[in-house]
């Protein structure tokens, strides 16, 4: 029988299935930071359970950290002991953790591929619904809450409905790859299907637009399913992903009989059926702003901010949910997307902080200085990044265009560490979510791509990037 | 199960503004609840009262995996929130922690249910009575799986 590669992935994980009940699904892989796990190690005590699999299990710390000099005390004392207890859990349960000096700290998504802990064709959990990142290694890898982190801290197991197929086809070619980056892509499938669109769903990004992409790129893709409502999405490996993941610190000994494996196994069969599908032509994607309060309110760069009667096409609630948007982000309908102001830049996240986002953006910001209106941060996603980064030179070019170059960490896509925007601050950020008071209370978010970010940081309001290389 | 209702005409209500990233390092529930819906309605909670009800659009939760988000509207006495629609993490973690029942309506039953309306849920009759006004509509049922987490009283308590 024809089988979808999630399909396969989830028989082979399949311990318990019985009709009209969960599914019990075996986990190789859990990641842990600081925020999401304190109450599972909670229970975990109160209940005198231990952790099943340490070996499968590592931890860091990437939400609450500074970004600043990080030999200096922490001011926020709630921070702190929230990092502290991180640090205690994994003494008193015997977890490998990645802490704050650590040479391979980062940012959870980053370093696991970083280091080799993603594999293709697994099953990957973390506190943390941007854990969709490492589909794009062919995983399914997949955010849960802290009930769930318990849950695979005592059993390394997980009680799950298995999720339905979405293919999301990409075709064509972009017309200015590096100006058209995979941030403009997946903000273009969202702006299409919705916030909800893959609600239930586990999306498979498929075709020449998707081989296309180099691993970072694919990651950036994967990364926000989640903001079109899906849990997981994923992409088949191929030989990129065999390379990516070769030589990295926790690559397994026998990789090359694993890659036979993959190569046999991780593909979804020629006849096999999705749930449902949706075909984007990449020939046809500008560079993305967004403009609202939600991922799918984006326009092109060359584009207006449209009226809520536009964007709502008779949808009562959208139409509201447009006004209160531009009421929010204090913008008019029918202004060019261009003539948008920003006074900060904040180029990080686990969507776009990877080495190729750095180099990228750099390239953009070379010889030039940003406005002196702006304020504009680099933050690298780990501190792998950072090092390979600064091997380039790439912190000069940053500095010497003014921008901050910073430790790495989650920073500023969250607004739960000291990296936040001031309220009615407007910020273009490459990072995941534009929602209200998402980098801080009344602060105004554009998800853009690292070069828009660059290039607006410059000129000090949106760009069309394409004219700039 | 009886209480009143909160309305909130929007869709996408996200976890940022359920729970704002910065209190997500407050590890005491009753501290959390302070600031539930803070993003989006400070004075929340002020006028909830236990056993009330929310009712909103589409995609109610979506973004972050932070429990914190059913934890805090639980904690204020928020025993159910009706919406059109859930984000599915959001979804999963009310009701593998037991915090709050998710349940689904069609547009209709949420247009005709207004702010302060008394509501009766009845899980067992998949049915929504609006004692305010004298109404009756039916929810989506749960699915049989999320009905048995539900009845054991969450996640962990259903395998034991």
């Amino acid at each position: 029988m024809s089988e979808t590669l999630f399909e396969k992935i989830w028989n082979s994980h399949v311990v318990v299935e019985r009709e009209n009940e969960p599914s019990l699904i075996y986990i190789d892989r859990h990641l842990i930071h600081e925020v999401t796990s304190p109450q599972a190690f909670d229970g975990l005590r109160a209940n005198h359970r231990t952790v099943r699999r340490r070996d499968l299990t590592v931890a860091t710390i990437d939400h609450n950290v500074p970004t600043t000099d990080r030999s200096l005390p922490m001011i926020d004392e709630t921070s702190s002991i929230q990092i502290k207890t991180l640090e205690k859990n994994c003494k008193d349960f015997g977890i490998k953790l990645f802490g704050i000096n650590d040479p391979n700290q980062g940012i959870v998504h980053v370093i696991g591929p970083q280091l080799g802990i993603t594999l293709p064709g697994s099953t990957i959990v973390c506190g943390d619904s941007h854990t969709s990142t490492q589909g794009a290694f062919g995983a399914f890898a997949f955010g849960i809450g802290t009930s769930e982190v318990e849950h695979t801290l005592a059993t390394q197991t997980l009680w799950l409905e298995k999720p339905k197929t979405f293919e999301i086809l990409a075709t064509g070619k972009r017309k200015n790859p590096f100006a058209v980056t995979s941030k403009d892509i997946i903000l273009s499938i969202i702006k299409q299907i919705g916030t909800d669109g893959g609600t239930g769903h586990v999306l498979e990004y498929r075709g020449d637009a998707i081989s296309d992409l180099s691993m970072e790129q694919r990651m950036t893709i994967c990364n926000m399913s989640i903001e079109a409502g899906s849990r997981a999405g994923l992409i088949a490996p191929d030989e990129k992903t065999f390379d990516y993941l070769n030589n990295r610190k926790y690559t397994p000994k026998n990789y090359d009989e694993l890659v036979d494996d993959w190569k046999n196994n991780l593909i979804s069969d020629a006849n096999s059926k999705f749930d449902k599908s949706f075909t984007i032509d990449v020939n046809k994607i500008e560079p993305q702003v967004s403009w609202g309060t939600n991922p799918a309110m984006v326009s092109d760069v060359t584009g207006k901010i449209p009226t809520p009667e536009e964007f709502g096409q008779n949808n009562e609630i959208q139409i509201e949910s447009a006004k209160k948007a531009l009421l929010y982000m204090d913008l008019k309908p029918d202004t060019p997307i261009v003539e948008i102001s920003i006074d900060r830049v904040f180029i990080g996240s686990c969507t776009n902080a990877r080495l190729e986002d750095l180099k990228d953006a750099a390239e953009i910001v070379k010889g030039k200085a940003i406005n002196s209106n702006v304020c504009a941060m680099v933050v690298p996603g780990s501190q792998m990044v950072k090092l390979e980064a600064e091997k380039l030179g790439l912190d000069k070019i940053f500095k010497d265009a003014n921008f901050e170059w910073r430790e790495s960490g989650c920073s500023m896509c969250l607004g739960m560490n000291p990296d936040i925007l001031k309220p009615g601050e407007r910020c273009a950020s490459t990072s995941n979510r534009n929602f209200e008071g998402r980098q801080g209370s009344g602060g105004r978010t554009h998800l853009v791509s690292p070069v828009m970010a660059a290039a607006s940081a410059i000129a000090g309001h949106f760009v069309d990037v394409r004219e700039w290389c | 199960m009886i209480g009143n209702v909160i309305k909130y005409e929007r869709d996408n209500i996200d976890t940022d503004v359920i729970i704002p990233g910065t209190y997500l390092k407050i590890h005491d529930y009753n501290e959390l609840a302070t600031h539930a819906m803070e993003g989006l309605d400070p004075e929340f909670p002020s006028k909830v009262k236990d056993g009330d009800f929310i009712v909103a659009g589409k995609n109610f939760g979506c973004g972050s995996s932070r429990e914190h988000a059913p934890i805090a509207l639980s904690t204020c006495g928020i025993k159910a929130v009706i919406a059109i629609s859930f984000a599915r993490i959001f979804y999963r973690n009310s009701v593998d922690g037991a915090f709050l029942l998710p349940i689904e309506v069609d547009d209709e039953t949420y247009r005709k249910i207004a702010n302060s309306d008394q509501l009766e849920i009845n899980i067992e009759k998949n049915e929504i009575k609006n004692i305010t006004k004298n109404e009756t509509y039916a929810m989506k049922p749960f699915s049989e799986i999320i009905a048995k987490i539900i009845a054991a009283g969450g996640l962990f308590k259903y395998k034991k």
